[in-house]
C-alpha cells in the first residue's frame, strides 16, 4: 500500500507544520486573519487524515475513530498547556510569541509517551505507530489551535480562554476536529483505498469543519471576516467533495466494467 | 498553590486515570462482529461505549460542582452507570425483538452470576451474542469506574483550575470548561489505552482477556502521570 502513494508523507508533514503554524501566526491580522487561519487548519487535518491512513492500514484492533479520538485528547490537553505555560510561569513569559510552537512541541511529547506506551507497555505490534500517534496528534493540536485562534481573533491564551474555551466551544472542536481527521480514512478504506481519494475526502471534511468554525466565529470575530470564513469554507467543500465523488465513481467503474474486485496489495 | 494540593491534584488524575483504564476492561465491546449479532456484547467500538458513558458520566459530574470528591466521583459514576444500562438495554431489545437471538456468552459455558446454561444458546459459528446478564452486570461495574474517574480528574483539574492565577483575569466559566474539556481528554487517552490493552473486544470480567487487566492499568497510570504534569505546566503551581 506504501507504494502507491502519490504524496511524500514528509511533503505533507511540512505542508501541515508549516501551514498550520503560518496560519496560527496570521491569525492576528484584521479581516483576513480568521480565514488565513482557517486555511492552515485545513494543512494540519489533511496531514493528520494522511497519518492515521498509514497507522490505521496495519489495523488497530479497536477501529480507526479510537486513535483520533485519542490524538485529540492528547491535543487538547498539550495545546492549552502551551498556550496557557507562559501565563503561570512569569519566567517563560518572554516565549509567549512562541506560544503555537510550545503546544505542538507539548502535544508532540505526550504523543510520543503515548506511542511508547502502547509499543513498549501494551505491545502493540504496529512499527510506525510512535511516529503516527506523534504526527496525530500534532495535526489535531495545530487544528484546534488555528480554529480557535481564528474564532478568538488570535492565539493570546487569555482570548482563546474567554471566547473559545469559556463558551464550551472547545468541546466542539474537539470532536468536529477527530471527525474531519479520522473521518476520511474510516470512509475509504478497503482494497482499492487510495492516498489520493482519501486525501480529497479529508480536505471536504476539514472544509466542512471550517464552515462550522465561521458560524463559530460570528460570535466573537465579527461579521465579515466569520462570513468571509464561510463562504470560502463552502466553496472549498463543494469543489473537494465533487473531486471526491469524481474520485470515488472513477475506482467504482473499474469494477463495474470488469466485474472483478481489484487485488488487495498487503 | 500550595505543595499538598499539587500532589492532590497528581493523585487524583492518577487514579482517576486507573479508575477509567481498568473499568473499560469490564466493558462487553463488540465492536461490528457484535454489530451483526455474531459476538456477545454492544456492538460497537471502546471509544463510541467510552464516549458516551463517560461523557454523560462528566456531565452529571460537572453538576456536582464545588461539591466534595467523593460526591463528585460518585455523581459521573451514577451518570455513567445509568448512560450503559441503557446502551446495554437498548441492545439488548434490538438483538433479542429485531434480530431475533437470545443473548449467549462465548467465554462462559455457564453464567457465573444465574448459573444458566449459555453454550445450547450459541448459534454455531459465533463468538455469542447479545448482552448476556454476566455481561451486563460486568459493563455496570465499568461504568462505575470509568464514571468515578472521569468525576475524580473533573474534580482535580476544576479545583485546581478554580484557585490558578492563570484564570484570574479570563471568564469565570473559563475553569469549568477547561476541567470538562481536559478531563473528557484525559478520559479517552485512558480508555484507547485500555482499548488496545484488550484488542479491541471483550466480554467482561470473566473474558480470558480480563487477565491483561495490570498492563492496561500502568498504560492508564503513565499517560495519567504525564497528563497530570502537563495539567500542572497548564495552570502552573510551582
Amino acid at each position: 500500500m506504501a507504494e502507491s502513494n502519490l504524496l511524500n508523507q514528509n511533503n505533507l508533514l511540512i505542508l501541515g507544520i508549516l501551514g498550520g503554524l503560518i496560519g496560527i501566526y496570521l491569525s492576528g491580522i484584521s479581516t483576513i486573519g480568521g480565514l488565513i487561519s482557517c486555511l492552515g487548519g485545513i494543512c494540519a487535518i489533511v496531514w493528520g487524515a494522511d497519518a492515521i491512513r498509514r497507522v490505521a492500514s496495519y489495523g488497530l484492533g479497536t477501529g480507526v475513530p479510537s486513535i483520533g479520538y485519542m490524538s485529540l485528547g492528547i491535543a487538547t490537553v498539550g495545546s492549552i498547556a502551551g498556550l496557557t505555560a507562559v501565563l503561570a510561569f512569569p519566567a517563560l513569559g518572554g516565549l509567549a510569541i512562541a506560544a503555537p510552537i510550545l503546544a505542538l512541541v507539548f502535544t508532540m511529547i505526550i504523543g510520543a509517551c503515548m506511542g511508547l506506551v502502547a509499543v513498549k507497555i501494551i505491545g502493540m505490534k504496529i512499527p510506525i505507530m510512535v511516529r503516527c500517534t506523534v504526527e496525530i496528534a500534532g495535526a489535531a493540536s495545530l487544528s484546534i489551535l488555528a480554529f480557535s485562534s481564528a474564532v478568538a481573533g488570535g492565539f493570546a491564551a487569555a482570548d482563546i480562554l474567554n471566547y473559545v474555551v469559556a463558551p464550551g466551544f472547545i468541546a466542539l472542536f474537539y470532536i468536529m476536529n477527530c471527525m474531519a481527521i479520522q473521518h476520511p480514512y474510516n470512509a475509504c478504506l478497503g482494497p482499492n483505498e487510495e492516498q489520493t481519494r482519501t486525501l480529497k475526502c479529508a480536505a471536504s471534511t476539514a472544509f466542512l469543519a471550517m464552515t462550522i468554525t465561521g458560524i463559530i466565529a460570528l460570535s466573537h470575530a465579527g461579521v465579515v471576516p466569520a462570513l468571509l470564513i464561510v463562504i470560502v469554507g463552502l466553496c472549498g467543500w463543494y469543489v473537494s467533495f465533487k473531486a471526491f465523488l469524481k474520485a470515488s465513481y472513477e475506482a467504482a467503474a473499474s469494477v463495474k466494467w470488469t466485474g472483478l474486485w481489484p487485488k488487495v496489495e498487503e | 498553590m500550595e505543595l499538598i494540593s499539587l500532589i492532590t491534584l497528581v493523585i487524583l488524575i492518577v487514579a482517576g486515570g486507573i479508575c477509567i483504564g481498568g473499568g473499560v476492561h469490564f466493558i462487553p465491546v463488540g465492536g461490528a462482529p457484535a454489530a451483526m449479532s455474531t459476538a456477545t456484547g454492544v456492538g460497537t467500538g471502546t471509544a463510541m461505549l467510552a464516549a458516551g458513558a463517560g461523557l454523560t458520566g462528566l456531565i452529571t459530574a460537572a453538576s456536582m460542582t464545588g461539591q466534595a470528591w467523593y460526591l463528585v466521583a460518585l455523581a459521573g459514576a451514577v451518570g455513567a452507570m445509568l448512560m450503559m444500562g441503557i446502551t446495554m438495554l437498548i441492545a439488548n431489545f434490538v438483538y433479542i425483538f429485531g434480530v431475533g437471538i437470545v443473548p449467549a456468552s462465548s467465554k462462559a459455558s455457564i453464567d457465573p452470576i444465574t448459573k444458566l446454561d449459555q453454550d445450547p444458546y450459541k448459534t454455531p459459528g459465533t463468538e455469542g451474542h447479545g448482552v448476556p446478564t454476566v455481561c451486563f452486570v460486568s459493563g455496570i461495574i465499568g461504568a462505575l469506574l470509568g464514571g468515578a474517574g472521569g468525576g475524580l480528574v473533573y474534580f482535580a483539574v476544576d479545583s485546581f483550575a478554580s484557585a490558578s492565577p492563570v484564570l484570574s483575569g479570563v471568564n469565570a466559566t473559563a475553569a469549568a470548561g477547561l476541567a470538562a474539556i481536559v478531563s473528557v481528554g484525559i478520559f479517552f487517552i485512558n480508555s484507547v489505552a485500555a482499548s488496545y490493552n484488550i484488542g479491541g473486544t471483550i466480554e467482561g470480567f470473566h473474558d480470558p482477556k480480563f487477565k491483561r487487566i495490570p498492563k492496561g492499568i500502568l498504560a492508564s497510570a503513565i499517560m495519567s502521570l504525564v497528563a497530570a504534569i502537563f495539567v500542572i505546566l497548564m495552570l502552573g503551581g510551582i
